[in-house]
């Protein structure tokens, strides 16, 4: 009990005041304490931190979360900011977005792939401000990120790193059997793999599945242009089944047939998922695959016995030259947002080349440069099989390539048309003319929907 | 002339208004809508709205983040030339009806069995039931890895243990193969719902009946036939109906196994929705692909509850 109350009763009961004044000055006394802790609780509230909430990408190399994460923690408490961070991986990052987005309670900041800035356009802040003080500290941007960050003349990302394929090739397999390192698809990787492969031991040259995947989109999207062609014109019209028709049915015959005629994919590759090729590599089935720099990141961190049999090479092309598509992860700010400033300090503080540093050497070859200034990082001569990825980026298009990137470049990736086609004619029975035709009236649906847009 | 006072008899309208609704909907009217109030608040809320909020976005083109615009019927006309979602819509009944008559065949298989006299029959109706309490993602995970060429165990078990075959089957890169793997992780998860209803039902027969047909030289098919099958037949039109509604909506084991590949040839409808609402992210077209089929299955569903209504009053 207050002590003041205290008194006040012993009063009472000594006969020193009447009820009615214990009554009054009671009222008095519990109201100033209600009052005063009210204040109190005000001012502490004053004081509360602000609140920021983020959405970050859960990538493979794990290593490099925890750094992001431990940055991020570090800066929130030099600013006394709370920061609340949730993570989105591959396969629910697009799901969440579109959640958060519809129901009005987007993140105030989210780490995004390359896609990002183009499909949630609607909902981002123009970042140019930032984007272009920290591209122009780092030299600028390399070409292809700055496409794929800028949307309609704004910046709506601010580009982190780029992820890229590239081509992995069995070195002991390789050197065994006096094999050269294939430059072109057809006919060096078809030669190899024929030469390299083992049937009879579930030992396969090639794996690349055209199921639909982000491996199998990405793979066909290459090979189009590889070939020649593409899915737009360099104007964004689409040109899949009309003006490129003749390239892209070469790139696709050849695509089919390292299935259906060389042989020289397992079986079952058009059942494959996106990580099903890893898992065919890493468990000693394959000799040569495409994939990220994330599968050479499991092979180094664990230690596996593949890591230093295995050799990275620029992705092999076609008759037109060898053609990749990179990503380009990026911090985008949400319209709802009220805390922009914070969120664009963030950004500044984690792009800084001595945080980034950090996050590089856990990365393992995975967070490839998108400015011109971190090209030079010595970290990419740190190991022999990083040029390949360095290179890669360094020869990046975007999608939509020829053309733009543009929401229905997007939206054609998303609906995973390509690997759709590649099956139509792998188990659906169709001439590679006829799914570039049924490719093509999909493709111009699109075109004109989001035109719309 | 008689004269005098004549009160004015003529009832008010609103005492004759009461009058009337007691007359219409009882005498306690008013209690029995203050208790429906609540349930019906909650289905206007719940059930009503969204779905004609869906209806309404599945007739415009909605983007994420974009205002709806209102276009008609557009979505509806587009899909029904679109070759694609042609294909999707004769896989899902081609899923549909095959998983639901193989689940049918062997749930009553399972039920039959477990009515017979065998030894440790709860050991084997727990066991049964295994594949019905595992969920869906952890099954389909678990087959995705079963039927993979290269490292899965059932090409293992057909070419290196059995010597059944050669060489692997690519079980879920074929189309053929494709589809009846699908189907067989359904059937695998679904038929021990079947075996269990079937039970139940079975269980509720009197064994008078089965005695008294013995009695009158019925051989275990007959007594099958005309005692088994009438005795549950509700408990089967039960069944079959949310069966038949469940595997059509079914999302996870296709969308895990193969993603509608390979090249659409396991491509259903709650696949493609998902495809269009977040690949695509068209999301009045991916509410339309949804609502497309429910004119189809409004109907199964009236068919088959007037059946049971009027086998009911039989």
């Amino acid at each position: 009990m207050d002590s003041r109350l205290k008194n006040l009763a012993e009063q009472l009961d000594a006969g020193l005041i009447a009820r009615r004044e214990f009554l009054r000055k009671a009222a008095i006394v519990t109201g100033g304490t209600a009052a005063g802790l009210h204040a109190l609780r005000g001012m502490a509230s004053a004081q509360a931190k602000t609140k920021l909430r983020l959405w970050l990408f859960k990538s493979f190399v794990t290593a490099g979360n925890d750094v992001v994460a431990k940055q991020i923690e570090t800066w929130a408490k030099d600013k006394n900011v709370e920061v609340e961070m949730d993570w989105a991986t591959f396969g629910d990052r697009e799901q969440k977005f579109v959640a958060a987005i519809e129901a009005g309670n987007p993140p105030d900041m989210a780490e995004m792939n390359l896609y990002g800035p183009m499909r949630y356009k609607a909902a981002l802040r123009d970042v140019t401000k930032v984007a272009s003080d920290v591209a122009a500290s780092k030299g600028g941007l390399l070409p292809f990120a700055e496409r794929l960050m800028k949307v309609d003349g704004k910046f709506l990302g601010v580009a982190r790193y780029s992820m890229t394929t590239v081509f992995f090739i069995r070195k002991d397999v390789m050197e065994a059997k006096g094999l050269k390192v294939p430059k072109v698809y057809d006919p060096d990787v078809v030669e190899f793999a024929k030469k390299s492969q083992d049937p009879a031991k579930d030992l396969w040259g090639f794996g690349q599945t055209l199921n639909r995947s982000d491996d199998g989109d990405g793979f066909m999207s290459n090979i189009l242009w590889d070939y020649g062609g593409g899915v737009f014109d360099k104007d964004g019209k689409p040109a899949i089944g009309t003006t490129f028709l003749k390239q892209n049915t070469a790139a696709l015959q050849f695509a089919v047939d390292t299935i259906k005629k060389h042989g020289i994919q397992p079986p079952g590759v058009m059942g494959w998922t996106d990580v099903s090729n890893n898992e065919a590599y890493m468990a000693g089935k394959l000799v040569t695959t495409n994939n990220g720099a994330s599968l050479y990141y499991a092979m180094v961190s664990k230690k596996h016995e593949l890591a230093p049999k295995t050799t990275l090479v620029l992705t092999p092309g076609g008759p037109a030259g060898s053609f990749v598509g990179s990503s380009c992860y990026n911090w985008a700010i949400f319209h709802k947002s009220a805390k922009a400033e914070l969120c664009e300090d963030l950004i500044r503080y984690v792009e800084d080349e001595k945080r980034f540093a950090e996050y590089i050497q856990v990365s393992v070859g995975q967070a490839g440069p998108v400015y011109k200034g971190r090209v030079d990082n010595p970290y990419w001569k740190s190991d022999p099989n990083f040029d390949a990825i360095l290179q890669n980026i360094l020869r990046s298009v975007n999608i939509g390539y020829p053309g733009p990137m543009t929401p229905a470049a997007a939206e054609v990736q998303g609906q995973k048309i390509l690997t759709d086609m590649a099956g139509r004619v792998v188990v659906g029975g169709l001439s590679p003319e006829a799914a570039l035709k049924e490719a093509h009236a999909r493709v111009e649906e699109i075109h004109k929907i989001r035109g719309k847009a | 002339m008689r004269g005098g006072f004549h009160p004015d008899v003529t009832p008010k309208p609103r005492v004759k208004l009461e009058v009337t609704l007691r007359r219409l909907l009882g005498p306690d009217y008013r209690m029995g809508f203050l208790f429906v109030a609540p349930i019906v608040v909650l289905v206007l809320a719940l059930v009503a709205y969204p779905f004609c909020y869906a209806v309404y976005l599945s007739m415009t083109r909605k983007y994420v983040g974009m205002p709806p615009v209102w276009v008609g019927l557009e979505n509806y006309i587009r899909l029904t030339y679109d070759g694609f979602f042609q294909r999707a819509v004769v896989n899902s009944f081609t899923f549909t009806f095959a998983s639901v008559a193989i689940k049918t065949v062997l749930g009553m298989g399972m039920a039959l069995v477990l009515t017979s006299k065998i030894r440790f029959r709860s050991f084997w109706t727990g066991v049964l039931l295994i594949p019905w309490v595992a969920p869906t993602v952890v099954s389909a995970l678990n087959f995705l890895w079963i039927y993979d060429y290269s490292l899965g165990v059932l090409n293992y078990l057909l070419v290196h243990v059995f010597g059944v075959l050669s060489h692997g089957v690519g079980w879920l890169s074929e189309p053929g193969t494709a589809m009846s793997s699908v189907i067989g992780v359904n059937v695998w998860r679904g038929f021990p719902f079947f075996g269990i209803s079937f039970l139940a039902g079975m269980k509720a027969i009197p064994g008078e009946l089965y005695e008294a047909a013995a009695v009158d030289g019925a051989t275990v098919l007959q007594r099958f036939r005309h005692v088994t099958l009438p005795g549950i037949r509700n408990i089967v039109m039960i069944v079959l109906l949310l069966s038949t509604i469940w595997t059509f909506n079914d999302f996870a084991i296709i969308y895990i196994l193969t993603k509608g590949g390979p090249g659409g040839a396991t491509m259903v409808l709650p696949v493609l929705t998902y495809e269009i609402a977040f690949g695509a992210q068209r999301l009045g077209e991916a509410i339309a692909v949804a609502l497309y089929m429910l004119p189809p299955l409004a109907f199964v569903i009236i068919v088959l509850s007037n059946y049971m209504r009027k086998g009911r009053t039989r």
